[in-house]
């Protein structure tokens, strides 16, 4: 009987492994093989690769825009991390706490999502952070915050920040409706029976909706790592030609060791930087791994 | 009774469309073999360029191309509009030997890059063109350009022409300069400073540039007193002892005393690519370091009747280099060496790059002519002189960003030295960590 299984088996799952193997697979392991060779063009052939080792991987080490690259997706995943997820949460824990309104305000913060990346950092730039008649400039005064006012916020020492509020705006609609989906499969009764002990609302957010999120929670910290390392859309726009300290992503190395610089022609190393996706890759699997590891979820069936 | 109806008006749509496609077909067919006809006898050039078909450039070249094949009837050319994605579909294409006969791009890509891939036009620039009225092709074009082609190839051959030039040198406000009363454009560092003083007195803001073009002020700076050679071993230097040179502190003290002086722009350390050009643009500022498309480039915020000056960056004080040391470039074209009608594809060359279409193409791209005797557009009229003055070529950047790990360090110093955030000594520090 099991015999006769077999084929029916291979025959559902063929579709969907033969597109995993030439999809992602394959390109994994061609993306390692490269980042062992000094390659100039993209699409040179095999013969023209010249065999360095691990050259690549020492060599990443030794940039220092590689090095501040790194230092700005730790900070983008920490810091971004902290501001998306506990606004996240907060907005679908009043969202789904009975508001009136709810579609309206769920609709509304996650519009930016909607807007692509290049127009809403160039609204960022261009509007917002405007040194002479932004947004925040203009509020700031009506305000009377004249300190906040004359903030310059794209400043060397500032754009990084700037980018980051600017990306986590973004960001934060879509982990709110995945928080949200998550919320409303938590059953009601869970909470009326908690209200019936007299907890209050944060007793029933840390005893409930917390525990129970905790699948959620973990998938979101994947799915937030794998956006971190894909960041490059938002450092081109706050630096459209070149790259700058603060905005430099290792996606944007890559992007640079790979097509060269946009101002001067310079030499390309596309082995260089397979040697970086090949790490980011590495880094999206220890996180996932450590989540895993770190993040039990409650034996809870409901 | 319903689902009839709906069944034949179902099947008369389906036998119209039938029909309807059928002819369609048929159309095409007949087309096809007519077309096939007549462009069997033809000579076919295929040409891959680096614009756009809605780009200025790409519209007038286009119009070019289409007024040469009416001329010389028995040539097709077929134009790929790459774009500026040429830079990585141009090399797996004469790798695969696809039919690519021509193309352009910069300059330095073209014969850097591709020059393996390049037929070398040095007997063919020799001979008289329909558009070059009986003179050589190369006693028509800008020496200086054609010259710079012959530098960048390895055996000094001819890889390329040269068309749609640029210079990098002080794009200013020339009303600004009537109302301060200015005269002359500064030639010396002493003349700059007078300039500026002269400027804010008048009340305009002096200076100002954009994170993408702050090392050309820099890199200009350093050159002028060291050279553009010094400042690509400054910036190789992987133990960062050259950066104690004095020619840093120097030029370090000279920015810094343009930012105690209020020249520069209050946003000179915020200013994000392009918000700088606009405030030349807007007439809030007078001076920026740039390419000379930038009249162009911001035609939009100016109209045509800004009035545009050009001055080469003013030479410093027992420095090397002298005002003549500019840095120039263009886009330009190659023929493949494996094109089958290379005369053909060189008349095409000719076609576009002088005459007629060289000036349109000029003015309608606000850019610099190829041919020595074509009318600039009045925006660029300084630059004419300041390119035809030209001694030597200098790099993009003077040599500051050829360690592009190490450039945009340099350029957030840089910000931070003109904003008045970092002193010259500090600056020094910040460049050694």
């Amino acid at each position: 009987m099991k015999k006769h299984k077999l084929p029916i088996i291979l025959m559902f799952v063929s579709p969907a492994l033969l597109c995993y193997l030439l999809v992602f697979f394959y390109p994994t392991i061609r993306t390692t093989f490269m980042s062992f060779f000094n390659i100039k063009n993209i699409m040179d052939g095999v013969h023209k690769w010249e065999f360095v080792g691990l050259d690549n991987y020492i060599a990443i080490w030794k940039s220092d825009l590689f090095v501040q690259s790194m230092i700005n997706f730790i900070k983008i995943w920490f810091f971004g991390g902290i501001i998306v997820f506990v606004i996240a949460m907060l907005m679908s824990v009043i969202l789904t706490s009975g508001i009136k309104g709810k579609s309206f305000f769920r609709a509304v913060i996650y519009l930016p999502n909607v807007v692509s990346a290049v127009a809403m950092g160039t609204m960022w730039i261009q509007y917002v952070y405007n040194p002479k008649y932004g947004l925040f400039k203009t509020l700031f005064e009506f305000l009377g915050l004249e300190n906040l006012a004359a903030i310059k916020w794209t400043t060397p020492d500032n754009i990084f920040w700037a980018m980051l509020i600017a990306f986590n705006f973004g960001m934060v609609g879509y982990f709110m409706l995945i928080y949200i989906s998550g919320i409303e499969r938590i059953p009601a009764t869970f909470y009326e029976a908690a209200t019936l002990e007299g907890a209050n609302i944060f007793v029933k957010f840390y005893r409930i909706t917390l525990p129970l999120l905790k699948g959620v929670i973990k998938t979101t910290l994947v799915l937030w790592t794998i956006s971190d390392v894909g960041f490059f859309v938002w450092s081109q726009v706050f630096s459209m030609l070149n790259p700058v300290p603060g905005t430099v992503t290792p996606m944007v190395y890559m992007y640079q060791s790979i097509f060269g610089n946009n101002m001067i022609v310079t030499d390309r190393n596309v082995g260089l930087g397979a040697t970086v996706g090949v790490l980011l890759m590495v880094i999206v699997v220890i996180v996932f791994a450590l989540t895993n590891l770190l993040i039990k979820e409650e034996d809870v069936e409901f | 009774m319903k689902r009839k109806n709906v069944t034949v008006l179902l099947v008369v749509v389906m036998c119209c469309l039938n029909v309807f496609v059928g002819c369609q077909k048929q159309k095409s067919e007949e087309v096809k073999t007519v077309s096939k006809n007549d462009v069997s006898d033809k000579k076919i050039l295929e040409y891959w360029t680096m614009w756009n078909e809605t780009e200025i450039q790409g519209q007038v070249i286009k119009e070019a191309v289409d007024d040469f094949m009416k001329i010389n009837p028995d040539i097709q050319v077929n134009i790929t509009w790459c774009g500026r994605e040429i830079r990585k579909t141009l090399q797996p294409a004469l790798d695969k030997k696809e039919a690519v006969d021509i193309w352009d791009e910069d300059v330095e890509r073209v014969v850097k890059n591709w020059g393996d891939y390049t037929l070398s036009l040095d007997d063919y620039v020799k001979k008289p063109y329909p558009t070059t009225e009986g003179k050589a092709y190369e006693e028509c074009i800008n020496y200086n350009l054609m010259n710079l082609i012959k530098v960048f190839s390895d055996d000094s051959t001819l890889k390329a022409i040269p068309y749609q030039a640029y210079i990098t040198s002080f794009m200013y406000n020339k009303d600004h300069f009537i109302d301060a009363g200015i005269t002359e454009t500064p030639k010396t560092w002493e003349e700059f400073l007078v300039v500026c003083e002269k400027l804010k007195a008048k009340g305009h803001t002096p200076l100002t540039t954009d994170d993408a073009y702050a090392d050309a002020l820099i890199g200009y700076h350093l050159s002028r007193i060291k050279g553009y050679e010094w400042v690509e071993e400054l910036v190789a230097d992987e133990s960062k002892a050259m950066w104690d040179d004095e020619a840093v502190l120097r030029m370090a003290e000279d920015y810094e005393h343009l930012a105690s002086q209020g020249y520069f722009s209050k946003n000179i350390d915020s200013n994000i690519w392009p918000a700088g050009q606009q405030e030349v643009a807007s007439g809030d500022v007078t001076m920026y370091v740039n390419g000379s498309w930038l009249p162009n480039e911001v035609l939009g915020t100016t109209g045509p009747d800004f009035n545009w000056g050009q001055f080469s960056y003013p030479a410093v004080k027992d420095g090397v280099e002298t005002i003549g040391n500019l840095n120039f470039g263009s886009q330009c074209y190659a023929i493949n060496k494996e094109c089958e009608y290379p005369e053909e594809a060189f008349r095409l060359i000719a076609h576009i790059t002088t005459g007629e279409w060289d000036e349109k193409l000029a003015a309608s791209s606000m850019g610099m002519p190829s041919s020595n005797d074509a009318n600039w557009p009045i925006q660029l009229q300084e630059a004419k002189g300041v390119l035809e003055n030209a001694t030597e070529w200098n790099p993009y950047g003077c040599g500051i960003s050829s360690n592009i790990d190490l450039a945009p360090t340099i350029i957030s110093n840089f910000q931070k030295l003109m904003s008045g955030e970092l002193t010259a000594e500090r600056f020094i520090e910040e460049m050694k960590k």
